[in-house]
């Protein structure tokens, strides 16, 4: 292309290959970036079950907005996003001691967020026994059916983390900070405080639009 | 191989450019001869449409076969190997196709309007002039069609009886799956879908039988599930009406609810129903969205071949 | 469990019962003996040469990106015969089935396919064709030649590539699978809703058909971030974005589609499996369902998903066509920008999948003019590969050939996409042939240009070129079954035939559709000629022996390296100072490969970890689909205890030294050296 040859370079003085490692790049940097794409991924999956909750709160039409608000108790929600919160939270705390290189600190913000997270899924599942049990089940309809796998997908990505959590609590113990260790921490970062965002809209959306309109 | 398949085989084996031509005599295909308004005008756009995309089309492949040929190796052509750019062709190279698209987007608009199937330009531009519209329920069960008259209180399976000249206005609904309703040489596609109402119009032009079928995927009877339009002038029209309302069958919502259940209607068996209670249409759109399900039993969806033999010997027995 | 099911079910064997086996059918018992003859004469072959450690150790639990593409380009062309196999059937079946007295066999009312057995082909067909043969054959081109084209040692995330083969490896076994156990979803590769519901579709046909596709979909979509993540960080110094081959543009742009859409299949996938197995109602018809959200889900991965298809296609046309006119690529910049162009207009398109739903005259006109919108950077291309050969010196080799015939289908394809987009036309065609034959002419032109590909870049690969002499007795063969079966399909699209049909009740059409079965017969010839091609290629391989470029006219990186390709694909990284960079060097006489001081070179060391899950994960879905609960908690609960485990593992990588190296780049210049004997 004539681009290139505007600067013509003579043979000799032409860097033609890298020496040393070049295949390393920036490892980090790689492997974080595949996992921002990740959560593009699964970003584009709440946003299809968010577009099938707009769809099928449509179809329900007024009776949806009484059904969430008959159903669903914001205030107890509140209390979920509190300890939600509160354990990402904790969890950048964490990144806050790794930056300093201290395992204990690390340990004890990661600790926590696993104890508030365990908290977060027992109150989840107590709410959905609850409704299960007076008989407000996604079988009743369309609208019902999406808000609760919209409920009950997020929980599954916090069983996720927290499992996650545990995992790297063992290989921190294990390995300390290398650089496997230190970039499934900071990938957890990114899925954990993603988790907290889906919640904001899971709390608008499913808890507090019922109680406002 | 028999003297016929030899016969056979040598007519298939100088085939495409024999069906080019015997495409002239036009047997059989349907779009290119339409007897109705809707699918004049459709003919008419589609014409348009091609034509145009013909006069680029044709010029890109001559293009294309002549710089292969011109510029072939050996072939004296002259050769700039850097040569790859030119503010002026690729200004005419993205300026042709967004021309063509601009004018093929307005012409498409414009069609879109002319044939809706709510309400369609093409009937509705002529005010009453077209005549007073015949009203037609149509409801797809799995695997047949039932046309109810509303005003006449008359019910026809698969077949359709409508006077020539006069508008028809369809409202459709399925029991169970989504089917597709067409008359090709009368009008296009519209979808018939459970628990929803759609609509259609058409116009036919001359009195003449056509073909109907259902086009979406809707289970093993989709390829039996067709019925035949017969349109017929005014006075045939309603000597017809006044002949099924004396038939002594009956279509209340009881009867639906049997009738509806999965039938592969190889037989056609061409009911008439004199008396019809009103509302049916309506009826079944309200029990569907509240979860009125019409089962397919295994036995039609499952390995299907001791249910076909029974079929066949059905057929054998003479019930075609 | 949770939902009426038609037919027994107990605790231990879920659904399963010895009825599942269709041994009273005769095709499907001829097919097992087959399948079982070719799996017989493979793994005694694999015993008698004692290959089974050699399989194990160097492919099934390989890393190297170009193994896994191999692979990937296997699997794609095996489901391609399945998939030809079901299309023979389709073509034959309604040949035979014309109007009300052909004759009936195998208990069929007409021809020799019941329309459960027929509505089943339809759908393997169709699902076979698009994900699990043009796609696997895509993404193992892609696989190969990105990471060579820019320059990397590997891709960015080897484990993840091996992943994301065996995923869609155990879902093409899935489909198998359904021909002998069970049966595979009857009705269309994409679904229909309410119709793939459970009061519809009782048996586990749906089950099997949505497993399969989730698990593929799950695969790609690996695929696809390891692909971008790639090409984003691992190009070689010196590589600007807009010093990237064009192919590897196509890749981006088309995993970029792939990142985006699959999501939204895994969705709609996801809903109607909580649909028929708890109950819920997201796509009924009734009780606050919704069937169009099916369609709408579906199609804004569909129709992305086409182009996802397309763009490397165009790719493999853009490095196939310069390379064959001895010149450089005419408008690169447009060439890139019309890639993004058709990546970005197919998000807004999908409504036109259902034009007949009866939407408002406003929103079909919006989505109609959408469409059409997609043949802007559709034609610019043309032009530009026009204008490519222009002033150049065309070679009518192979690649070229098959690149050719790729722009001709395109230009049919692309009149016959407008004539779609058209809607009012549309509506009258809309489920008929027509349609049926336009998206034809475009998958053949992707697999016209996926040929093309397989012969350009086969001598990079493995070392040696593919004879020609077979390959165009094949490519004109291709060529006539082709015409003979899409000329009278697209008239039978005027016609008004509709899909799908299993019995044909318009006489008139007969002539037609024998002809389309004259066409299948020019297609099995030229099958035949493929594996002469091949056969030939195989057995004449030490004499068609060729260098780092047999083409000669080369001018990407892939070009630069020895042929085949060493495991750590270039001892030294290149640093790239142009566009075409091998073009540049051998313009300006720096074509040798540099042969100084060797050093050590880090690899990712081989692991039977994505086998294992890829196995599990075919045990999870086959569970699922006979309902076998705990078999499915079991499975699930393996693989999840799997990716823990592996996660624990030190030792990814291992080390090249210095001294291999060497010797292996003293081999392949030797080999370079010794003239080829036969």
């Amino acid at each position: 292309m004539s681009a290139s040859t505007n600067t013509r370079m003579q043979p000799g003085s032409t860097v033609l290959w890298e020496k040393g490692d070049a295949a390393g790049h920036d490892a980090l940097g790689t492997r974080t970036f595949g996992f921002w794409l990740y959560m593009l991924t699964d970003a584009m999956v709440y946003a299809a079950l968010f577009a099938a909750f707009g769809v099928l709160a449509h179809n329900a039409g007024l009776t949806s907005k009484s059904m969430l608000a008959s159903v669903f108790d914001a205030q107890a929600a509140y209390r979920d996003t509190i300890v939600l919160f509160a354990s990402v939270l904790a969890y950048g705390y964490a990144m806050v001691a790794l930056k300093k290189g201290s395992r204990t600190g690390v340990a004890i913000g990661i600790i926590v967020a696993t104890i508030l997270g365990v908290i977060f899924l027992n109150m989840v599942t107590g709410d959905l026994e609850h409704l299960f049990s007076q008989g407000v089940v996604p079988q009743l309809n369309g609208f019902l059916s999406i808000v609760f796998t919209l409920v009950i997908y997020h929980a599954l990505h916090i069983v996720v983390g927290v499992l996650w959590m545990l995992v790297m609590l063992m290989q921190m113990g294990r390995d300390g900070f290398t650089s496997n260790v230190v970039y499934r921490l900071i990938n957890l970062r990114i899925f954990w405080h993603f988790q907290a965002v889906i919640w904001v809209f899971l709390f608008v959306f499913v808890y507090l639009q019922g109680k406002v309109i | 191989m028999s003297k016929r398949g030899i016969k056979g085989a040598l007519k298939a084996l100088c085939a495409p450019l024999l069906l080019m031509l015997s495409g002239c005599s036009k047997s059989g295909l349907f779009l290119l001869e339409p007897k109705g308004l809707i699918s004049q005008v459709t003919y008419h756009y589609f014409n348009l449409d091609v034509g145009i995309m013909l006069l680029i089309i044709i010029p890109t492949a001559l293009l294309a076969i002549w710089a292969m040929w011109r510029y072939r190796k050996g072939g004296g052509g002259d050769y700039r190997p850097e040569w790859s750019h030119s503010y002026l062709i690729e200004a005419i190279v993205w300026g042709i196709p967004l021309i063509t698209v601009g004018v093929l987007s307005y012409l498409s608009i414009k069609a879109i309007y002319q044939v809706n199937p709510y309400n369609p330009g093409a009937i509705s531009s002529k005010g009453t002039a077209a005549g007073k519209p015949l009203d037609v329920d149509v409801i797809a069960t799995d695997w047949r069609w039932l046309f109810i008259y509303p005003k006449q209180k008359i019910a026809s399976v698969d077949r359709l009886v409508i006077p020539a000249g006069v508008p028809v206005r369809f409202r459709l609904t399925s029991t169970s799956v989504v089917n597709d309703f067409i008359i090709p040489q009368l009008v296009g596609m519209i979808d018939v879908m459970p628990g929803m109402r759609t609509k259609q119009a058409l116009v036919a032009d001359k009195t003449g039988q056509y073909v109907g079928y259902s086009a979406d995927y809707s289970g093993a009877g989709l390829s039996w599930m067709n019925f035949e339009t017969k349109a017929v002038t005014k006075a045939q029209f309603a000597a017809w009406v006044k002949k099924t309302q004396a038939a002594p069958q009956t279509m209340t919502y009881a009867d639906f609810n049997r009738f509806a259940k999965p039938y592969l209607a190889v037989h056609h068996h061409r009911m008439v129903f004199g008396r019809v209670q009103s509302g049916l249409l309506d009826y079944v759109v309200r029990e569907v969205m509240s979860g009125k399900v019409w089962r397919t039993p295994m036995a039609m969806t499952e390995n299907m071949v001791r249910y076909m033999k029974k079929q066949q010997a059905n057929v054998k027995a003479g019930e075609y | 469990m949770f939902v009426h099911l038609q037919g027994p079910w107990n605790p231990v064997w879920g659904r399963l019962s010895l009825q599942a086996i269709p041994y009273q059918n005769p095709i499907l018992v001829g097919t097992f003996l087959f399948a079982m003859i070719a799996a017989l004469a493979i793994v005694g072959a694999v015993f008698y040469f004692r290959a089974g450690p050699y399989l194990w150790r160097e492919w099934f639990t390989t890393v190297d990106h170009k193994k896994i593409g191999v692979m990937y380009c296997l699997l794609g062309l095996v489901m391609l015969f399945r998939g030809f196999i079901d299309a023979l059937m389709i073509r034959s079946q309604q040949a035979m089935a014309v109007g009300p007295h052909s004759p009936g066999y195998l208990g069929a009312l007409h021809g020799y396919l019941t329309p459960f057995h027929i509505g089943q082909v339809y759908t393997a067909h169709g699902l076979i064709m698009v994900v699990f043969a043009a796609t696997p054959l895509l993404v193992g081109i892609m696989n190969i030649v990105v990471p060579l084209q820019i320059g990397a040692r590997d891709m960015a995330y080897p484990y993840l590539n091996a992943l994301g083969f065996w995923l869609t490896a155990a879902a093409a076994a899935l489909v198998m699978l359904s021909l002998f156990v069970g049966n595979f979803a009857h009705g269309g590769w994409y679904g229909f809703l309410p119709y793939f519901e459970l009061p519809y579709s009782p048996g586990v046909g749906v089950d099997y058909w949505m497993w399969a596709f989730q698990l593929s979909a799950i695969g790609t979509t690996m695929g696809s971030i390891n692909l971008i993540a790639t090409i984003v960080k691992m190009r070689a110094p010196g590589m600007t974005w807009m010093r990237m081959p064009i192919f590897t543009w196509a890749s981006l742009s088309t995993n970029l589609i792939a990142l985006t859409s699959f999501p939204v299949l895994m969705v709609s996938l996801a809903l109607l499996g909580l649909d028929r197995y708890f109950g819920t109602h997201f796509y009924t018809a009734g009780q606050g369902g919704n069937l169009m959200l099916y369609n709408d889900l579906f199609w804004v991965w569909g129709h992305p998903e086409v182009y996802f298809l397309i763009l490397p296609a165009f790719g493999m046309m853009s490095e196939i066509i310069p390379t064959f006119s001895e010149k450089t690529l005419f408008g690169y910049a447009t060439m890139v920008v019309a890639s993004f162009a058709i990546g970005g207009v197919s998000w807004g398109v999908w409504l036109h999948h259902f034009f007949t739903m009866a939407a408002e005259p406003s929103v079909n006109s919006f989505y109609s003019v959408t469409t059409m919108l997609v043949g802007i950077p559709t034609g610019v291309k043309v032009f530009n590969w026009i204008f490519t050969m222009y002033r150049g010196r065309v070679r009518f080799e192979l690649p070229m050939l098959w690149a050719l015939l790729a722009l001709f289908l395109l230009l049919v394809g692309g009149m016959t996409g407008m004539m779609n987009a058209f809607a009012a036309s549309d509506y009258m065609w809309h489920n008929g042939v027509f349609v049926v034959a336009h998206f034809h002419m475009m998958v053949l032109l992707i697999a016209s240009s996926i040929f093309g590909a397989v012969e350009y870049w086969f001598p990079k690969v493995f070392g040696f070129k593919l004879e020609q002499r077979w390959g165009k007795w094949f490519f004109w063969f291709m060529v006539l079954g082709t015409a003979w079966v899409f000329v009278p399909m697209f008239i039978l699209g005027f016609a008004g035939m509709t899909r799908r049909l299993d019995y044909v009740p318009v006489t008139q059409w007969a002539p037609y559709l024998r002809v389309m079965l004259v066409g299948m017969a020019f297609y099995v010839v030229a099958l035949g000629f493929f594996v002469a091609h091949l056969y030939v290629s195989l057995r004449d391989r030490m004499k068609n022996r060729v260098g780092a470029d047999p083409w000669g006219t080369t001018r990407n990186l892939e070009w630069m390296t020895h042929s085949p390709v060493p495991a750590y694909n270039f001892a030294f990284i290149p640093r790239v100072h142009a566009r075409d960079e091998w073009a540049w060097r051998k313009e300006h006489g720096m074509a040798n490969l540099g042969n100084e001081s060797f050093e050590d070179i880090h690899m990712p060391r081989n692991t039977g970890v994505p086998v294992l899950l890829g196995a599990l994960s075919f045990a999870l879905c086959f569970a699922l689909v006979w309902r076998i609960w705990w078999l499915a908690a079991a499975c699930l609960g393996l693989v999840v205890l799997v990716i823990i485990l592996r996660s624990f593992a030190r030792k990814t990588d291992e080390v090249i030294p210095a001294t291999t190296v060497a010797g292996v780049e003293r081999a392949a210049q030797d080999a370079l050296a010794s003239p080829a004997r036969g």
